[in-house]
């Protein structure tokens, strides 16, 4: 009886809410198709997975060979396009400001006879550190091929001096260094940034929807009604003892603070505190919630599929990611139902959603690190739950780390889920038993 | 919540002259100040939150620059030599190191996220450089950070180099150079790097003046569909074309507010480069707020719900801010990518304002930007005036 009572409520809300986003073109858009083109189009975005011809120009006031050398190295180098020679400073700045150029390499007056006479002969880098992804790959690229040069010099120079090339190598430079990036190995932006922003895409749609579908039935004044819906069949003997146990269970809850009031002026249209159900709240809640969850595990699978590249990873591992995922949409639907509830505004609910969510993926952690993130800062970001998620994603499906490593964060996001359910629920009663402030905008 | 309503009774006849008024310019400059003051929803979006956004988001990367990157060093040589490259190691400032005693203690360090990389000296390091063969150390870092990464790279490079270079120059030396000009060859060709106009290269100052144009324009946008939407729901929509430009001249003037508050006090404050042609970004201002207002009518007009605006927008600033080419380069994009992305105010918009207010550039130098928003403001005026036209011929038909 009890459980017929319950899956009643889960079924009719499902049916309700079906209706509702058939019927609602905008609300069906913000299930369906706009989670679905925000996967592809990041994706999309980041489809070049290296950054390729960066343009940058050459002042070269040299012109001996090995400046040639130099601008040939530029030119060869896959992440730089040399746009155009300049022949003056002015030149060259004026190109920067209007963004024909990133960067300029200047090669000084005398930079081949400084090497030809043993003197240092730098090579000057001009670069727009404004544009910080642009400066950072350009100044590893022109690096690179100022050690080249280097090398190419000093090995010769020693050559010269009458050393056997392969002990001239050695004797360059004592101590060579293997560089090795451990994961992500060939620096993939794909990998780096949209396998991590799309998780945090669809956290913001998963709560905006969490804030709509609880915030048009208070702002419609539908509220009531959906519950009645919901909850059809006549209140009997057991209900009794279920609600002395609500009671206890949410003895600090704000609701009991109007306990006294409400009794005296229940409005016509509202519905008796004997009849509000919890548990029948939170089955609904879940029907409600039905298809925003079902729509979103498709959502998170093919983002999932996405970032999983050709190189195998554990199934382990891809699945505790799933479940790491769909714990965070699920609770994203559910604090912005808290949002709205607390404030019985749709409108207000949006905004906090928006303001908690909107800049989430800054404290994340993933392209300023986490340990730089000021202490306060930090707190706030401990807060957020997609910090811990993309925590979870990265070691899981880039680090390759065992799934064990990750579970205190699915154990977390799981507990955090059925927090926020239950105060969903509660604070639902009490929005049951306030007709008086539906209707806000 | 507090949507007045007396007007819905504004159909009688002392409507007349409120009519006449309603579709002049100043008229609806007042009443769209009137309304944005009154509506507490539209005021909260429109400067408040755009406010708390100047403070809040800076907040995370208020240290910067990365430093002290918690490292890991794996030593297996133990010898003279290797113990001094952890000692330059550890005395970077780019650089926390540990000791670890083996790789499996390393990687697990890694997935709990106490270290970002680490670094392996091996044995037989020392003996293999004095008996002058070729000696390898490896450096491992993490390429799902690509920040952190770096830093690793770096630090170790720079550790690593500095102790080579030492034998270097002491080989030289024992073989009869001296010390200063041994000393100046252990790089050929070095590289002199200018970081221009963000001369301290930190993370916030690179990244915060384009996003504070980004959410200039996401608030802007979204207030003023709310608004629209709004009127809309109240049937108050409708109004002349100069109604319509008093509306738009309103909302604008509260972003303009805004988006002074950014470039004279908000970068002052983080100690951001700001105000290099200050003339030169009001002018920006001046064009950018209407281009986005207007879009905000369309919007408002399409969606005529008030929270539809909040709803579907929401989501759309990352997607915005990574197609503007701002943090990560145009021309990677995919091609159809690179033309649509212009029907956006902030493709323009946000390198207009950095090359501007940042940098210093002229406004000649960055006419495109100004000719584009100037082009996407007329588009999304005649489509706001195509939508009034219909609407107001559907009017005529419902009257008929």
């Amino acid at each position: 009886m009890r459980l017929t009572k319950l899956s009643g409520a889960f079924v009719r809300s499902a049916a309700y809410e079906r209706r509702f986003l058939a019927k609602n073109p905008w609300d069906f858009t913000m299930v369906v198709w706009i989670p679905l083109a925000t996967v592809l189009l990041i994706w999309w975005i980041f489809s070049h997975t290296q950054v390729t011809d960066l343009p940058i120009g050459v002042i070269d006031q040299d012109s001996g060979p090995i400046a040639h050398t130099a601008v040939r190295y530029l030119e060869a180098s896959p992440t730089l396009t040399v746009k155009q020679r300049y022949y003056s400073e002015a030149e060259a700045e004026s190109a920067i400001l209007q963004r024909d150029i990133y960067a300029i390499v200047v090669i000084p007056h005398n930079f081949s006879r400084n090497i030809l006479s043993g003197k240092p002969a730098p090579l000057i880098l001009q670069v727009n550190a404004q544009y910080g992804t642009h400066s950072g790959i350009i100044q590893t690229s022109v690096q690179t091929i100022a050690g080249t040069l280097s090398a190419g010099v000093e090995i010769q120079r020693l050559i010269k001096q009458g050393m056997a090339p392969s002990q001239a190598a050695i004797a360059y430079s004592p101590i060579k260094i293997q560089r090795i990036s451990l994961f992500n190995a060939a620096t993939d932006y794909q990998q780096f940034l949209a396998s991590t922003v799309i998780p945090a895409l669809l956290h913001i749609l998963a709560m905006v929807i969490g804030a709509t579908t609880m915030g048009r039935e208070l702002r419609d004044r539908k509220l009531g009604h959906w519950y009645r819906f919901i909850n059809t069949s006549p209140p009997n003997l057991t209900l009794w003892t279920h609600r002395k146990t609500r009671s206890i269970l949410a003895t600090d809850h704000p609701k009991n603070r109007q306990e006294g009031c409400k009794k005296d002026k229940i409005p016509s249209k509202s519905i008796a505190t004997e009849q509000i159900d919890v548990l029948v709240l939170l089955f609904g809640l879940l029907g409600k919630y039905f298809w925003p969850i079902l729509a979103y595990s498709g959502w998170a699978m093919l983002a999932l599929w996405f970032a999983t590249p050709q190189e195998s990873i554990a199934i382990r591992s891809v699945t505790v990611t799933y479940i790491g995922l769909i714990l965070l949409l699920t609770l994203s639907f559910w604090l912005g139902a808290i949002f709205t509830l607390s404030s019985f505004s749709l409108r207000m609910g949006l905004s906090s959603t928006a303001f908690m969510s909107a800049p989430s993926y800054a404290f994340a952690g993933v392209t300023f690190p986490y340990i730089a993130i000021s202490d306060s800062a930090q707190r706030w970001s401990n807060a957020l739950p997609l910090t811990h998620y993309l925590k979870l994603h990265i070691a899981q499906l880039q680090m390759q780390a065992p799934f064990a490593v990750s579970l205190p964060i699915v154990y977390g996001l799981t507990i955090a889920t059925s927090i926020a359910l239950f105060l969903t629920a509660l604070l639902t009663k009490r929005a049951l038993l306030h007709p008086e402030r539906w209707g806000a905008r | 919540m507090s949507r007045s309503s007396h007007h819905n009774v504004s159909t009688t006849a002392a409507d007349s002259k409120a009519h006449s008024s309603s579709q002049k310019f100043l008229g609806n400059f007042l009443q769209t100040i009137t309304d944005v003051f009154s509506d507490k929803g539209v005021l909260l979006l429109l400067m408040i939150a755009p406010i708390i956004y100047g403070f809040f988001y800076p907040w995370p990367y208020s240290t910067e620059v990365v430093n002290h990157v918690p490292v890991g060093i794996i030593d297996n040589d133990n010898s003279n030599l290797s113990r001094t490259i952890v000692r330059y190691a550890s005395a970077s400032p780019q650089l926390d190191t540990r000791h670890f005693l083996n790789e499996q203690e390393t990687k697990e360090a890694m997935w709990s996220d106490e270290i970002a990389g680490y670094m392996i000296i091996p044995s037989g390091l020392e003996q293999q450089v004095l008996s002058g063969k070729a000696a390898y150390v490896s450096v491992l870092g993490n390429g799902g950070y690509f920040l952190l990464n770096k830093n690793v790279q770096m630090g170790f490079l720079t550790a690593v180099s500095t102790v080579s270079a030492g034998i270097e120059v002491k080989k030289e030396v024992a073989q009869g150079a001296y010390l200063a000009t041994a000393a100046a060859n252990t790089q050929a060709v070095p590289l002199e790097i200018t970081p221009l106009y963000n001369q301290t290269e930190g993370y916030g100052a690179y990244v915060v003046p384009a996003v504070s144009i980004l959410i200039l324009q996401q608030t802007l946008l979204i207030a003023t569909a709310m608004l629209i939407g709004t009127l809309y729901e109240q049937r108050r929509h409708t109004t002349s074309v100069r109604g319509w430009l008093g509306r738009i001249a309103a909302l604008s003037m509260f972003s303009f507010t805004v988006g002074c508050f950014y470039y004279g006090w908000a970068f002052e404050l983080h100690h951001y480069p700001r105000g290099q042609n200050m003339l030169g970004s009001l002018l920006f201002l001046l064009l950018f707020c209407p281009t986005v207002a207007t879009l905000g009518c369309v919007l408002g007009l399409w969606f005529r719900q008030r929270e539809r605006s909040m709803q579907i927008l929401i989501f759309s600033s990352l997607p915005m801010f990574f197609v503007s080419g701002y943090p990560w380069p145009a021309n990677q994009l995919p091609e159809f990518l690179q033309v649509i992305r212009w029907l956006i105010p902030t493709t323009p918009a946000i390198n207009t304002s950095v090359q501007l207010n940042q940098m210093g550039a002229s406004v000649s130098q960055v006419a495109t930007g100004f000719y584009a928003l100037a082009a996407l403001w007329v588009c999304y005026f005649v489509l706001l005036m195509l939508i009034r036209w219909h609407n107001s011929v559907k009017q005529d038909n419902a009257l008929l």
